[in-house]
C-alpha cells in the first residue's frame, strides 16, 4: 500500500516515513502541494496524509484536487494549530478523518489502520453489492 | 468617556454664562417688584396725603371762615343791641326830645365806651346831626352832611344794621381822627380799573341805626358803628379764638382779613418787616371770583409772601352791595411740611425697601449659584479624568439632590471606567496570548512530533541498555509535559464560535462527573451529583461547557485530600445582575484547603497556578471563565481556608443574549 505523506516540515516527514515504513506501508513524501501533485500523478496512492496549513498552496487546495482527479482516494488531515471549523471543512472536502500534531506512533498508526479498515469495509460492501447485483 | 467630558465641559462653558445672567434677572425681579411696589404705594400715599392733609386744612379753613363771618356778624348785631337798650331808656329820651344835647352826648360816649364804638350820634327827624361824640360834638344846624346809615331808618322807622362804606367827606364831619384812621395808602398791585387814587380814603364800617320814639312819634334816630379799616380788635380776636394764638417757624398760622374792595384794611397778615400788610391787594382771580361772582373761594393762594389755604367770602353793605371781602387763611407751610416729613420717610422707605430687596436677589442669586458654580467646577475637574471632584458643603434642598446624583453620577462613571479598563486589560492580554499560542503552538508542534516519534521509535528497541531506556522515557514524560502546556494555550486561545444545542444540563454534568470518577476513586475521593428539579432547558456548547465542568471539577479534585467530598448540585436561578432573567446554577464545592482571599482576583488570569510545575498550567480557569462568558454567563467563588471552596457557574437559558456576543 502506498501512502502519500504532504508537509512543509522535514521533520514531520521524516517522524511519518518512520513509523509508516515501520507498520509496513511503502511511504513517499512531498514537501509541497505542487510536488503531492505531481507524486499522486505518477504513483497514485492509497492514503494521503496531508498537513492542513502550509505555505503556497495548503492542504485544502490539495484535498479539492484529490477529490476532482482521484476521489475515493482517503486522506487523513493533521494540524499543529486546528479550529472546529478547520476541522469541519477538512471533513466537508471529504477527508477520512484528522489527527492534531503531536502524536505518538501509537496514535499516527492507529488512526492510519482504522480509516484503512473503514475504507476496506466499505469498498467490500460495495463489491459486496456489486455482486449480488450479478 | 472622552465624550461625556466633552459634553460636561461644553455645558461648563455655557453654564457660566447662563448662571450670570440668572443672577442678573433674579436681582433684576426683585427690582423690579419692589419698584412697581414702592411707585404703587407712593402714588396712593401721595394721594392719600394730600386727600388727609390738605383736605383736612380746606375744611378747617372753611369752617373758620364761618366761625369768622359769626363774629362779624355777631359785632353787628351787638352794636345794633347796644344802640336799641340806649333808646328805650326814659331819660334818654326826654334829653331827646328836650334836645338836651350836652346831657346825650354824655349819654353817648358812655355807650360807646361800652359798646366799643367808633362814632355814635343822633339825627333828627329832618336828618339834621343833632349831635354826636367827638369833637364835632355839636355841629351847625343844616351843616350836616346826609347820614347814609340814618337815612333808612328815617324813611322806614325800623332799625338797620350792616355793614357800610363811609366817604372821606363823611368821616371828616363825623371825626377827622377817624377820617385820618381810615386812610390806607395802596402799596401794591395798584389797579385804577376798581378804585382810582393812590390810597383807600373811605371806611368800612359796621354800624346801626335804631329809631328813637316819643310814643308814636319819631324823635331821632340813634346811630352807631365801628369803623373797620386799621381795626386791630377782630381780627386779632379771631386770631386768638379761632386759630388759638397758634404759630408754625414764628408765624402765626392762622390769618384773617377784611378787605375793602380788593384791598386789606384790617389784617393780621404780616410784612417781612413786622408790619401788618395794610393797603396790600388781593390777587386778580380772588377779586374776580369773590367781589366780581360774590362766591366763596376756598384754595390754595398765595397771600402776600406765604402759601396760604384760603377762604373768601364776599361782604354785602345794607343796600347789598358787595364791598369787601372776609378773608381767613392757614399757613400752607406747616401742611406743606406735614406732607414733605410724610413724604420723604415713605421715599426713604421705599428706597431701604429697594436696597433690601437688591441685596436679597444678589444673596438669593449668590445662595443658588454658588453650589451650582461648584457643580460646574465639579463636572469640569471631572471631564478632565478626576474622580474625586471638589464638590463644596452639602446642600439642602434641590441643590443637595442636585448634588448627590452627581457624585453617584460620577461614582457610577468610576465604576464604569474601573470594569471597562479591567475588562479591556483582561481581552488585550487574552488576545495577545492567543495570538502567542497559535504561534507558538504552530511552530512547536511540528518539532514535537519528531521529538515524541523518535523517542517512542528508540524505545520500541529491544537492544536498549536499561539505563538509556530510563533516560528515554524521562524525554516521553517531559514532551507530555510540553504537549500539555501547548494544548493548554491553544484551548485558552481558541476563540472559536460556539456550537450551541438545546442541553439537558443535568445530563450534560452526569456524563463530566463519570469522565473524573476513576481519577477521583483513585484519589480516594468521593463526588456526589444532586441534581436539581425541573431545570429550564439550556442552549450551549455541549463540548466546551463540558470541559469547563471537567476543569472546575479537576481543581477541586487537586485540592482535596483523600477522604474528602465533591458535591455537585444544579439548581434554577435568576441573574443577579440581569434582572429576571432565568438560568441554571451548577455548584462545585469541595471540601479542599481553599483559596487565600488575595489568589480570589487571579485565580481566573492566564497562567496564575499554585501547583508544582508539571502539575498546572494555570490555564484551566482562564480558559472557563472565557467560554462560560462567551455563554453570557458568570462564574463565581466562595472559599474558606481549610474547609473548602465552592464554585458558581451560572449560565443563561434561552442561549446567550445578542449584547454579549462580542466576548466571543
Ligand atoms: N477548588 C479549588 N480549591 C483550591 N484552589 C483552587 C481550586 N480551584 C482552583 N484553585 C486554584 O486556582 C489555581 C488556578 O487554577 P487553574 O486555572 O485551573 O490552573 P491549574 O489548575 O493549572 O493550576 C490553581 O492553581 C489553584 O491554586
Ligand atoms: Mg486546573
Amino acid at each position: 500500500m502506498k501512502v502519500l505523506v504532504v508537509d512543509d516540515e522535514p521533520i514531520v516527514l521524516k517522524s511519518c516515513r518512520m513509523v509508516l515504513a515501520a507498520e509496513g506501508f511503502e511511504v513517499m513524501t512531498a514537501g509541497s502541494v505542487a510536488e503531492a501533485l505531481a507524486a499522486i500523478e505518477v504513483h497514485a496512492p492509497g492514503l494521503l496524509l496531508v498537513d492542513v496549513k502550509m505555505p503556497m498552496l495548503d492542504g485544502m487546495y490539495l484535498m479539492r484536487q484529490v477529490r476532482e482527479k482521484r476521489p475515493g482516494t482517503p486522506i487523513i488531515v493533521m494540524s499543529g494549530y486546528s479550529t472546529r471549523e478547520t476541522i469541519r471543512e477538512a471533513l466537508e472536502l471529504g477527508a477520512a478523518t484528522f489527527i492534531a500534531k503531536p502524536f505518538t506512533p501509537d496514535e499516527l498508526a492507529d488512526t492510519v489502520r482504522s480509516v484503512l479498515k473503514s475504507r476496506e469495509k466499505e469498498e467490500k460492501g460495495y463489491e459486496d453489492e456489486k455482486g449480488s447485483g450479478h | 468617556m472622552t465624550s461625556l467630558a466633552l459634553i460636561l465641559r461644553r455645558e461648563g462653558g455655557g453654564g457660566f454664562f447662563v448662571l450670570y445672567s440668572t443672577r442678573s434677572k433674579l436681582i433684576a425681579g426683585f427690582l423690579g417688584v419692589s419698584l412697581l411696589v414702592a411707585a404703587v404705594s407712593l402714588f396712593i400715599g401721595v394721594r392719600i396725603l394730600d386727600q388727609h392733609v390738605f383736605g383736612e386744612a380746606r375744611n378747617r379753613v372753611r369752617q373758620d371762615l364761618n366761625a369768622v363771618s359769626e363774629m362779624y356778624l355777631t359785632r353787628v348785631r351787638h352794636i345794633k343791641t347796644s344802640l336799641s337798650i340806649t333808646t328805650l331808656g326814659f331819660a334818654f329820651i326826654s334829653s331827646l326830645r328836650e334836645k338836651n344835647a350836652a346831657e346825650l352826648v354824655l349819654r353817648l360816649e358812655r355807650m360807646a365806651k361800652l359798646a366799643d364804638l367808633d362814632f355814635a350820634g343822633i339825627v333828627l327827624e329832618d336828618g339834621g346831626t343833632l349831635c354826636r361824640i367827638g369833637p364835632n360834638s355839636f355841629p351847625a344846624a343844616g351843616a350836616s352832611l346826609e347820614n347814609p346809615i340814618a337815612r333808612p331808618v328815617l324813611d322806614s322807622r325800623i332799625p338797620v344794621s350792616g355793614t357800610l362804606v363811609l366817604d372821606s367827606d363823611f368821616l371828616i364831619a363825623e371825626n377827622p381822627y377817624l377820617a385820618e384812621r381810615a386812610r390806607i395808602p395802596f402799596t401794591v398791585g395798584d389797579d385804577p380799573a376798581l378804585r382810582s387814587g393812590k390810597e383807600e380814603k373811605s371806611g368800612m364800617v359796621v354800624a346801626a341805626a335804631v329809631p328813637v320814639f316819643d310814643g308814636n312819634l319819631l324823635i331821632g334816630v340813634l346811630y352807631g358803628g365801628m369803623l373797620l379799616n386799621r381795626s386791630e380788635t377782630l381780627v386779632d380776636t379771631v386770631r386768638g379764638t379761632v386759630f388759638q394764638g397758634e404759630t408754625y417757624k414764628g408765624r402765626s398760622v392762622g390769618t384773617a382779613t377784611i378787605f375793602l374792595g380788593d384791598a386789606r384794611i384790617s389784617t393780621n397778615v404780616m410784612t417781612a418787616d413786622g408790619q401788618r400788610a395794610l393797603g396790600t391787594r388781593v390777587s386778580p382771580e380772588v377779586r374776580e371770583h369773590v367781589l366780581g361772582k360774590g362766591k366763596l373761594w376756598t384754595d390754595r393762594a398765595f397771600v402776600f409772601s406765604d402759601w396760604y389755604i384760603t377762604a373768601y367770602r364776599p361782604i354785602e353793605d345794607i343796600s347789598g352791595q358787595r364791598v369787601g371781602m372776609l378773608y381767613v387763611g392757614v399757613l400752607e407751610d406747616k401742611y406743606e411740611d406735614i406732607r414733605r416729613e410724610t413724604l420723604s420717610v415713605y421715599i426713604l422707605i421705599t428706597v431701604a425697601g429697594m436696597l433690601l430687596a437688591v441685596g436679597l436677589g444678589y444673596l438669593v442669586a449668590n445662595r443658588i449659584s454658588a453650589p451650582i458654580r461648584r457643580l460646574i467646577n465639579a463636572s469640569q475637574q471631572v471631564g478632565e479624568g478626576s474622580l474625586t471632584p471638589e464638590l463644596g458643603p452639602p446642600e439642602k434642598g434641590e441643590i443637595g439632590v442636585l448634588q448627590k446624583t452627581f457624585r453617584e453620577m460620577v461614582a457610577a462613571v468610576g465604576r464604569q471606567r474601573a470594569t471597562s479598563e479591567a475588562h479591556i486589560i483582561h481581552s488585550q492580554k487574552q488576545a495577545s496570548v492567543g495570538r502567542l499560542a497559535a504561534g507558538v503552538a504552530h511552530e512547536i508542534n511540528n518539532p514535537l512530533t519528531g521529538v515524541l516519534t523518535y523517542t517512542h521509535m528508540l524505545l520500541r528497541r529491544t537492544d536498549l541498555a536499561p539505563e538509556i531506556r530510563s533516560d528515554l522515557q524521562t524525554i516521553v514524560e517531559a514532551t507530555d509535559r510540553v504537549r500539555k502546556i501547548v494544548k493548554g494555550l491553544l484551548d485558552f486561545s481558541r476563540q472559536t464560535k460556539l456550537d450551541p444545542e438545546p442541553t439537558d444540563i443535568n445530563r450534560l454534568v452526569t456524563s463530566s462527573i463519570a469522565l473524573v470518577e476513576y481519577q477521583a476513586l483513585v484519589k480516594g475521593v468521593a463526588i456526589k451529583f444532586n441534581p436539581g428539579e425541573s431545570l429550564p432547558e439550556l442552549i450551549v456548547d455541549r463540548s466546551q461547557i463540558q470541559s469547563v465542568l471537567i476543569n472546575i471539577i479537576i481543581n477541586a479534585l487537586d485540592a482535596t485530600d483523600p477522604g474528602g467530598a465533591i458535591r455537585v448540585f444544579t439548581a434554577a436561578g435568576l441573574s443577579s445582575r440581569d434582572v429576571g432573567r432565568k438560568g441554571v446554577e451548577i455548584t462545585v464545592a469541595d471540601t479542599g484547603c481553599g483559596i487565600p482571599s488575595e489568589n480570589l482576583d487571579k485565580l481566573f488570569e492566564p497562567f496564575f497556578t499554585t501547583k508544582a510545575i508539571g502539575q498546572g498550567t494555570g490555564l484551566g480557569l482562564a480558559v472557563s471563565l472565557g467560554i462560560v462568558q462567551r455563554h453570557g454567563g458568570r462564574i463565581r467563588v466562595q472559599s474558606e481556608i481549610g474547609k473548602g471552596s465552592r464554585f458558581f457557574i451560572w449560565l443563561p437559558a434561552g442561549g446567550k443574549a445578542e449584547h454579549e456576543s462580542a466576548g466571543g
